[in-house]
């Protein structure tokens, strides 16, 4: 084998110290880490994902103190890869994720605005742990970018935009349907007729997943490395765990371990 | 003597993780960079996410690398997780050549652009381990486990327990050697098969 497996990723919007709902990039505040951890039972979730995205979508610098705090207890409540990121502009900014528990930072804005500073992430931090997150919805017809929590179109198409971003030292790329967003009408795959000839880095595709023959869509599709949906209700209680033993069980490639044993591991020493 | 596991904090990757798999498994845990604290502890793990070169630098300015090497001599229990693996080796070729602790004889190198493979070696990848007990003890066949890496460690011909993966050509993902063991790979990052690791670490 000389792939890794194919990925199945919990993104989680932060605001204000609440989780958030997302429709067509329009925000529901939804609960706090309290809810998170017991009423919506959030380790139960981590136990079927491989990977967790954490996004502080608040403008408010200040809150960033807070967002690592949250990034930090979500640590102890999975045992997965970390990425972290909302408002990252600095290496600075990227430390201070990192040092709070994050395995990976999530850039977006500084894409467009400030390719420098993606270099010197990269040359601190290795381009592995950068993922490059862009948002894309129709305008007129036309897939285009945007940046700013999806509040600036980019001046190019998705697929101009997409070429440049290649071309900077990125681990991975994050490509997420605004038309989709929160719809559960499943992932937007002409998004990916926009990617470049040869890209070099895994793409997860965010926006839309609403079922578990969603996510197999677009696993099938061999330009798909990652699915992922920030959705807190369309996968609740074991909607996740069956969607994961279903693409298991449909032969997809995707890692495998036993979560009623991580339960049982739990201070047996 | 302390019944904590102390995980060596010298500045290279976070250590959240690592210290809350290791208390989800009931294992207390001790963050420190001092060689004492090191040196008395029965069971030290060393992680670690950069440079070879910057980390063996680290080590060496805080005499931590002499303090591993009388731990290990007196016989106790060390886990290298990912570079604090490598850096067990003699010698990496990251950031030109770099002498390793050599407490096993395999080297560290890039894997070879020529194989075909993305660099780094990033997500979940399956292992094969040489036996069923020790570090490997309750694990499931060809258990896949939570990789990032650029460079690895060689297998050269290692006959004592260990695991290898597959990417682009055979590397050595654990080891298992006396009191002394190593994961290129992230047991607190790997779901079950993980924590089974780090629990068969904290058994021994």
């Amino acid at each position: 084998m000389t792939s890794v497996k194919k990925r199945l990723i919990f993104t989680l919007l932060f605001n204000e110290d609440r989780f958030m709902l997302s429709r067509n990039f329009r925000l529901q505040q939804v609960g706090d880490i309290g809810w998170l951890e017991k009423n919506y039972n959030f380790r139960e979730t981590a136990l079927s994902i491989d990977e967790l995205v954490i996004l502080n979508v608040e403008r408010n610098r200040e809150s960033s103190e807070r967002f690592r705090f949250h990034t930090q207890r979500l640590n102890d409540d999975c045992f997965v890869p970390i990425a972290a990121g909302g408002g990252v502009r600095s290496v600075d900014d990227a430390r201070a994720l990192l040092r709070s528990g994050a395995d990976k930072v999530v850039i977006n804005s500084i894409l467009d605005s400030d390719p420098m500073s993606v270099e010197e992430l990269a040359s601190e931090f290795g381009s592995q742990c950068l993922v490059a997150s862009v948002d894309a919805k129709r305008v007129d017809g036309v897939i285009r970018p945007f940046v700013e929590n999806g509040s600036r179109l980019v001046d190019a198409t998705l697929g101009e935009y997409l070429t440049r971003i290649a071309n900077l030292p990125i681990g991975e790329l994050y490509l997420n349907s605004m038309d989709r967003d929160g719809t559960g009408q499943g992932y937007d795959l002409e998004l990916l007729d926009c990617l470049p000839d040869g890209l070099q880095v895994p793409v997860i595709l965010a926006g839309g997943a609403g079922k578990p023959e969603h996510f197999s869509a677009a696993l099938s599709d061999p330009r798909v490395d990652a699915v992922a949906t920030a959705h807190l209700f369309n996968f609740v209680g074991n909607a996740l765990e069956l969607s994961r033993q279903r693409l298991l069980n449909d032969g997809m490639n995707l890692a495998k371990w036993n979560s009623q044993h991580l339960k049982r591991l739990a201070s047996i020493l | 003597m302390s019944d904590a596991v102390v995980v060596i904090d010298y500045g290279m990757g976070n250590l959240f993780s690592v210290e809350s798999a290791l208390r989800y498994l009931g294992a207390e845990v001790t963050l420190s960079a001092d060689p004492e604290v090191v040196e008395s502890a029965r069971q030290v793990i060393l992680p670690g996410v950069g440079s070879f070169r910057l980390a063996m630098e680290r080590l060496t300015a805080r005499h931590l690398d002499e303090a591993i090497q009388r731990f290990v001599t007196r016989g106790d229990q060390l886990l290298g997780i990912c570079l604090g693996m490598q850096l067990l080796g003699t010698a990496s070729s990251e950031d030109g050549e770099t002498a390793g602790l050599g407490i096993i004889p395999n080297r560290v190198d890039r894997f070879d652009d020529l194989l075909g493979v993305k660099v780094p070696h990033v997500g979940f990848n399956s292992i094969t381990p040489s036996t069923a007990s020790g570090l490997f003890a309750n694990l499931p066949l060809s258990p896949d486990f939570y990789f990032v890496h650029s460079y690895r460690l060689a297998v050269n011909g290692m006959t004592s327990p260990h695991a290898t993966c597959e990417y682009g050509e055979t590397f050595l993902a654990a080891f298992d050697v006396g009191n002394v063991r190593g994961t290129q790979f992230h047991p607190e990052k790997s779901q079950s098969n993980g924590l089974q690791v780090l629990q068969n670490f904290l058994a021994a």
